[in-house]
């Protein structure tokens, strides 16, 4: 898996106040997990305050970005860190987006697709895998379902693969 | 008005039937179904069910602490599915 890979923490959503503060979506785990970062896009923008918006964003301050204009400028900016910046995962662990983009075989070798999103619907992951047709499956990501996975492709059993 | 005590879980027969039948045999396969309304019993965990959800069956993996809900709460029909970009959100196999 390539480590210097960007991974998209979040996005710039706008401006906020007339400071040069920027409202930011999140897509990781949250704002304290994205305090630990202190420099994005290639260390282009270097944050310099990170709070909570209490409404599932954050608002943020860049070095970079000195009034409202610059602000407005960034709208739409997705901010990110090279893979190798995200902690080290524990045993089993696994980011969703190490998943995203692997091919995926089943057990007995058959080449099924591409996993394409990993979801929690409250049952626990769920891979998405898109099949060359664009036909879509599901497989819960358990021990019986995904036995094994690495950097190169996810092995699905093939008592859950769809046809 | 929550149901009466007295008349029980409500679950469809055949799913219970297919549950049941699959614990005893210990296939793992994914079974489909589209009752949405059936109430997760004990005799479920260990399974995966595909639960219908309007557009394609969604695997759920039955776990102890989904006792008691109904299928369809683990299927969402109306789902924002974009920005699966993954971020630095991590997980466990379970």
């Amino acid at each position: 898996m390539a480590q210097d890979r960007p991974v998209t923490l979040a996005a710039i959503t706008g401006a906020h106040g007339v400071t040069g503060e920027v409202r930011l979506k999140l897509f990781g785990e949250g704002v304290a997990a994205l305090r630990r970062y202190r420099a994005f896009n290639d260390s282009s923008l270097s944050l310099e305050k990170l709070k909570d918006d209490g409404k599932g964003g954050a608002i943020a301050r860049f070095a970079e970005v000195a009034d409202r204009n610059a602000a407005e400028a960034l709208r739409g900016t997705a901010l990110t860190v090279p893979r190798s910046a995200l902690p080290p995962l524990g045993e089993g662990e696994y980011y969703h987006a190490d998943l995203i983009g692997l091919p995926a075989i089943s057990t007995t070798g058959e080449p099924l697709g591409t996993v394409v999103a990993v979801e929690n619907f409250g049952a626990g992951d769920v891979l998405e895998i898109e099949r060359e047709s664009g036909r879509r499956f599901m497989v819960p990501m358990t021990t019986g379902a995904v036995p094994e996975w690495n950097e190169e492709r996810v092995v699905v059993d093939a008592a859950f693969v769809e046809a | 008005m929550t149901r009466s005590v007295w008349k029980g879980p409500f679950v469809d027969g055949y799913i219970l039937k297919k549950a049941e039948a699959a614990r005893s045999s210990g296939r793992k396969d994914v079974i489909k179904t589209w009752s949405r309304r059936s109430t997760i019993l004990p005799q479920f965990v260990g399974v995966t069910f595909g639960v219908y959800n309007g557009h394609k069956h969604i695997p759920v993996l039955v776990t102890e602490d989904m006792v008691g809900h109904k299928l369809g709460e683990f299927s969402p029909t109306r789902t924002f599915h974009g920005h699966t970009g993954g971020g630095d959100k991590k997980a466990k196999r379970s």
